[in-house]
């Protein structure tokens, strides 16, 4: 295999085995979405306002913020003994460690949105069966844009003693194109409508992604540098 | 993708020229130049403060200098090309190991990150090497110090390196562990590895280099083969320079 993939393949099978060994990441990321949606039941009154016009919001919500937790834990766990040191050690382009850290990242994401869905459903008594697989298109353009400019700051707030909170006052605002893109798409697909109906949005959403790509792909070196 | 530089084929393993490193007006490294050729063990000592981990930090490639010119294994290392890191190993204060992999899984994932053929064969014959082999199975967070020191050096010569880096391998180790760390230093140093150490170990430092350095405030004070030294007399402006710097640390005329 060319290097460059055996090292993307490389650091997503650590951070498979680390998880797999600690469970900390999803356990902590699949809680957290779920008691957001929680909160939300609570606070709204679903006799009153539509549950597939305020859903859409809400599931996106849950998953950003649950998805930042699991982004800043994601870079802790290379600074944590100087690893970050050793990954930069070795001859690797930065590229290879931004994707390896995007495609963790992007699957842990994923994984912790599949095992949420379903609740939803429950919950907000919202049938998505019929709805599947283009919900599952606009979750993965949606996850993609976020993880793929989530991983470069926080690769970049990693660094800060406040990373906490630095990354998402970071990541929010920049992610705002690609979250009302996908609450919208999210709202459409609940009201039935199909994919084709919406394709400025996934124009939209779609270029954003490549932006963040694009953009973390010519930044990383720096970034990465002490 | 630009040609990477290739590294010339001289005697030369490292070689620095009026190395500069600038943290706003803190003077890290300050216009330090040397050279080592192809097997030499150089001991830096100097007091806390005095610029070494920046040195080190430069001359892996971590941190661009503010100017000057470094070669290291013949690339520059301004350049930061991954071949020049395949010929050089670190083993720092923290020693780059994941916590919740085990001693085996961390070699064998440091050796895909170095693109070695059978990354699990070459990192059993470090364990073995380092005489950890009987604790491949167990997780690093159970390692002690010591422990952790051995497996930071089975990291580092995984890729068999031309050039090693060591920042103060010897701090919080007990005697043994200490012992240990030796036999394998000077085991590399037999294999005509280039290695450079930080330390303030003068003993253990002295007895094992053939070149010594003092790095005070940036700048090296002294540079000289082993043979030409009369130890107790650095034993003494070691200790000097250590002294005076306490009270002229953070403190830095420019």
């Amino acid at each position: 295999m060319n290097l460059f993939l055996s090292q993307i393949s490389a650091i997503v099978w650590k951070d498979f085995v680390t998880e797999l060994k600690t469970r900390e990441l999803f356990s902590a990321m699949f809680i957290f979405a779920l008691l957001v949606i929680l909160i939300f039941i609570f606070s709204v009154n679903l006799s009153i306002v539509k549950a597939s016009e305020v859903g859409p919001g809400i599931l996106w919500v849950a998953f950003l913020f649950s998805g930042t937790i699991g982004l800043n834990r994601s870079f802790m766990l290379e600074k944590e003994n100087g690893c970050l040191m050793g990954l930069l050690l070795a001859p690797a382009d930065r590229t290879a460690i931004y994707f390896g850290k995007l495609i963790s990242n992007f699957v842990f994401l994923t994984i912790m949105e599949l095992f949420i869905l379903p609740l939803f459903m429950i919950f907000f008594n919202i049938d998505l069966i019929e709805h599947l697989f283009p919900l599952l298109f606009v979750i993965f353009l949606g996850t993609l844009g976020f993880c793929a400019l989530g991983t470069l700051l926080s690769s970049l707030a990693s660094n800060l003693k406040t990373r906490e909170i630095m990354l998402p006052i970071l990541l929010y605002p920049l992610l705002v194109p690609v979250v009302i893109g996908v609450v919208r798409m999210t709202g459409q697909i609940l009201a039935g409508e199909p994919l084709s109906e919406m394709m400025n949005w996934i124009g939209l959403t779609t270029s954003f992604d490549i932006i963040y790509i694009g953009v973390s792909i010519m930044t990383i070196d720096h970034i990465l540098e002490e | 993708m630009a040609d990477n530089p290739k590294p010339d084929s001289s005697e030369s393993a490292i070689e620095v020229r009026q190395l500069r490193k600038e943290f706003g007006v803190l003077k890290a490294v300050d216009g330090i130049s040397f050279d080592l050729k192809r097997g030499d063990f150089l001991s830096v000592f100097g007091p806390n403060g005095a610029g070494k981990t920046t040195l080190i930090k430069i001359l892996t490639g971590l941190t661009r200098p503010s100017s000057g010119t470094a070669r290291v294994a013949g690339y520059d290392v301004a350049e930061g090309v991954p071949e020049m890191r395949r010929e050089i190993g670190v083993i720092s204060h923290s020693p780059a190991l994941y916590a919740d992999l085990t001693s085996m899984e961390n070699l064998v994932f440091f050796g895909k990150m170095y693109g070695l053929e059978c990354p699990e064969e070459s990192a059993l014959a470090v364990l073995e090497d380092v005489g950890l082999a009987p604790r491949r199975h167990d997780r690093v967070r159970t390692f002690s110090r010591g422990m952790l020191q051995r497996l930071s050096i089975a990291r580092a010569i995984l890729h068999d390196p031309s050039i090693l880096f060591l920042d103060e391998p010897f701090t919080g180790l007990d005697i043994h562990a200490s012992n240990v760390l030796k036999e394998h230093l000077q085991f590399l140093h037999n294999k005509k590895r280039t290695i450079l150490m930080t330390t303030h170990d003068v003993s253990c430092g002295l007895e094992m280099c053939d070149k010594v350095a003092l790095q005070v405030m940036g700048q090296f004070a002294f540079f000289e083969d082993i043979k030409d030294i009369d130890k107790e007399n650095f034993e003494t402006m070691y200790f000097d320079a250590v002294r005076n710097n306490q009270f002229t640390m953070g403190i830095r005329p420019h």
